[in-house]
């Protein structure tokens, strides 16, 4: 199956165009999903299940699609309303009665409007799992929007998840997103920043182990004036896990005043694991300013031998090392608890 | 201000039309009775005849590139991809015909020669009409000469390294390269001969509607030296013309090889060219390149560091006006330990000109300590051009260090006023900035092609600026 395709195209013998998986085979019966828990401020509450028609302008491949259109077990629409805030978490756990989640989340936050959403996925049990979601956005005028996306899913599950932001005058979007595994985890992230003023900042940190195979595909269309993306990515991969890295700030006519950064670094903790990455930067318009920087190595020696003369196994050291990396990007999730969490969880996974 | 209006740079010499005469040119088209055709007007041993044969086979089979800028324009039956000029080889300047003489006089060659140089080749639409070097390297054993006569005087030497570096199903281009070529250099420099001067050979496409697909071959033998320019130039038609050359590198163990491009083919041409080098333990590979003309470019170097210790460094610049099309960049494969590669990519565009800059960096498995640099940085001139960035980092193990960074915008308003507050026009403070911008590059070419390539930038962005 060949998905995930990069919005322009390069060398065929790069293979980095599109992501091929050989031994993946989507299923064609989705099975209920309901272990969902839903909180607002804290407190659970039900949320409108009726979502708008959906019509993606990158998103992961026609299939993923479909499947979402036609046979979404999960439909969440949130609407803020103008000058409201809220505070919103919703938890995904599968489990042995919850093997297959196909989603579809749609945002709406209205002017002046100001919303922070954790969503996460979680899968605790050793039970091959799949995952495939559609998440969209729609930022109005003025408005502020926070997403923290957790994939905390093991690593014999597929996880699939396709986002999408459209971004109104001085609207602003923040994700923070941590991807932790999936046999196969492939991210398409899109966003429109159509008027002007509008911003939207992407940190993310992935964690990949075994044979875990990491597809991120990061696209962000500057088309208002002085419109702003910045891009970071940091990850670490261990054993044979491999990571594709696709990012893409394209500048549009018109976009004049306009930044574009975009950072992405692998740490590779053993010599088997492998990082691909294509920082794309495609410019239509003048008056822009756009950079990236891209980089990947081993986990420096100094540092290393530093912390382990300090009395740290390697192991602790090299812990230390990936938790340092990675808390620069977790500084914007304030949630102390789960920040926590995801610190545990790099622990475990580097265990 | 004044608006200057100039659309096109000034090519004059460039643009010199000779009459399209010649001794033979075959018909258009690509067909196995074509292939034969030419082998025999070449006179090629049976194992070449067979070779090209096979590589038509090979170019049926392949598709036309699904990336990259659009060549469907390109119609092989349109495309004459053999004209032999009138007159054959010389080693005397004076022998070849006057109106070529002309050419080449006009574009400096003999000039350099006479000051710069240690050896000559010039190439006239499918064959090369002037070769010549300087007797002590030939005492030394270096040989300089055309690749039909390297073929039949050192065939053991060809065969062993002919279309091995750059295979045949590479790409399709190479296939038709592999079917079609003519002329091109060969160069061989012997262990430890380090040839101090450089030694340039030019390629002049002259014939409307017709290809060039010259080979050049170079090896530079344990521990030798060698500095190699090729210029490249044709006047404009109207209809499309193609170059699909190809070059092959061998830099053996402890040698040194720089090899330095300037690409000024007129703005009707595809120029779909292949280079590729094979670098050895410690040894080092330089490529320095410009790249001016053409209608369409797409043109990536690959150096690959097959030898433990072995170093490539990427140098080049590409300034893409009205209609052009300037997909370049660079590819590097690391394949052994403490390999390194530093990549120094720029690009100018102007007047609805596309630069596209791409790239890939393959760090191996078996590349144990191998350090890659990458920087590109892209300038627009104007809110009507086209610059993209597309590289692929493709790192397979640990031990490596690797960045990349790149960098695009327009020139800095703070700095066109601070020069212009020291009393310089606009245009003058643009002009400044941008071979500012160039200089890392231009101080790495010979020293009339630094010159060339600032006049170039002079006319250009006379052009630009309104």
């Amino acid at each position: 199956m060949i998905l995930n395709e990069t919005p322009v195209r390069t060398a065929k013998n790069f293979n980095i165009n599109n992501i091929k998986l050989d031994s993946f085979s989507m299923p064609q019966k989705i099975e209920p999903f309901s272990n969902v828990i839903l909180s607002k401020n804290g407190k659970k509450v039900k949320i409108e299940e009726d979502t708008d028609s959906i019509n993606l302008v990158y998103g992961l491949g026609k299939d993923f699609l479909c499947q979402v259109k036609e046979n979404a077990n999960q439909k969440l629409k949130i609407t803020i309303d103008e000058n409201k805030k809220e505070d919103l978490q919703i938890d995904f756990e599968f489990n042995n009665k919850n093997k297959m989640l196909v989603e579809d989340i749609q945002i709406i936050a209205n002017k002046n409007s100001k919303l922070t959403v954790i969503i996460k996925y979680t899968s605790n049990e050793q039970i091959e799992n799949y995952h495939n979601g559609i998440i969209r956005v729609n930022a109005k005028e003025n408005a502020r929007v926070n997403i923290i996306f957790v994939n905390f899913m093991n690593d014999i599950s597929n996880n699939f998840i396709a986002i999408e932001n459209e971004l109104e005058q001085n609207a602003k979007i923040n994700y923070c997103i941590v991807d932790f595994g999936g046999k196969n985890s492939i991210t398409n992230y899109y966003s429109n920043l159509l008027k002007d003023n509008s911003e939207n900042k992407i940190n993310c940190i992935y964690l990949g182990k075994n044979n875990e195979l990491f597809d991120l595909n990061y696209i962000a269309e500057l088309r208002g004036k002085k419109t702003n993306v910045e891009i970071e990515v940091q990850g670490a991969l261990t054993d044979n896990a491999k990571k594709h890295f696709k990012g893409t700030i394209n500048f549009k006519k018109g976009a004049k005043k306009a930044k574009g950064n975009e950072n992405e670094n692998c740490m590779l903790l053993t010599d088997t694991a492998k990082s691909i990455a294509l920082p794309m930067l495609l410019c239509s318009e003048e008056d822009v300013e756009g950079n990236h920087s891209s980089s990947a190595g081993k986990v420096s020696e100094k540092e290393l031998f530093y912390i382990m003369s300090r009395g740290f196994t390697k192991k602790e050291a090299m812990k230390l090392m990936v938790r340092a990396r990675f808390n620069k990007i977790l500084e914007c999730i304030e949630n102390e608890e789960l920040k926590n969490e995801i610190l545990n969880k790099v622990d475990e996974r580097l265990d | 201000m004044s608006k200057t209006k100039l659309e096109e740079i000034n090519r004059n010499i460039y643009d010199i039309k000779n009459k399209d005469e010649y001794d033979f040119k075959i018909k258009k088209g690509l067909t196995p009775e074509i292939i034969e055709e030419i082998s025999m007007q070449k006179k090629d041993p049976d194992w070449m005849r067979k070779f090209r044969l096979k590589a038509l086979e090979t170019y049926n089979k392949l598709e036309l590139p699904t990336w990259g800028p659009d060549i469907s324009e390109l119609d092989m039956n349109q495309i004459a991809t053999y004209v032999r000029p009138k007159t054959t080889l010389s080693n005397s300047w004076e022998d070849v015909p006057e109106d070529i003489k002309n050419t080449f006089d006009k574009l400096g060659i003999p000039e350099a020669e006479k000051r710069s140089l240690s050896g000559v080749g010039a190439q006239y639409d499918s064959e090369v009409v002037y070769h010549s070097m300087r007797e002590d390297l030939a005492k030394k054993g270096v040989i300089y000469t055309d690749m039909e006569t390297a073929v039949r005087d050192y065939p053991e030497l060809v065969k062993k390294h002919f279309m091995k570096c750059v295979p045949v199903n590479d790409h399709k281009f190479v296939a038709l390269h592999g079917a079609v070529w003519s002329g091109g250099s060969f160069v061989y420099v012997p262990k430890g001969v380090k040839v101090d001067i450089p030694l340039q050979s030019y390629f002049r496409l002259n014939s409307p509607e017709s290809g060039q697909f010259e080979h050049t071959l170079i090896i530079v033998d344990e521990g030798a030296s060698l500095h190699f320019i090729e210029g490249c130039s044709a006047p404009k038609y109207n209809k499309i013309n193609l170059h699909a050359g190809c070059v092959e590198l061998y830099v053996k163990d402890n040698a040194y090889l720089r090899y330095s491009t300037i690409e000024n083919w007129s703005k009707n041409m595809l120029n779909l060219n292949t280079k590729k080098a094979i670098v050895g333990k410690n040894a080092k590979m330089d490529w320095v390149s410009g790249s001016f003309g053409s209608k369409i470019s797409m043109l990536y170097p690959m150096s690959i560091l097959n030898g433990e210790g072995a170093k490539t460094e990427y140098t080049g610049i590409s300034f893409a006006g009205a209609g052009q099309n300037l997909d370049n960049g660079f590819k590097v494969v690391h394949n052994n330990k403490n390999t390194s590669s530093v990549v120094n990519a720029k690009s100018i565009s102007k007047n609805g000109g596309k630069c596209t800059y791409r790239s890939q960096v393959r760090i191996n498995e078996n590349a144990k300590g191998a350090k890659s640099s990458v920087s590109c940085e892209s300038l627009m001139l104007d809110d009507i051009s086209i610059s993209d960035t597309i590289p692929v980092n493709d790192i397979r193990t640990d031990d490596v260090e690797f960045s990349h960074e790149a960098k695009i915008g327009k020139i800095s308003d703070k700095t066109i006023f601070y020069l212009m507050s020291r009393g310089m026009s606009e245009e003058d403070a643009k002009a400044m900035i941008v071979r500012g911008f160039a200089y890392p590059i231009s101080k790495e070419l010979p020293v009339e092609y630094a010159v060339e390539m600032n006049n170039l930038i002079n006319l250009e962005l006379e052009g630009a600026i309104g």
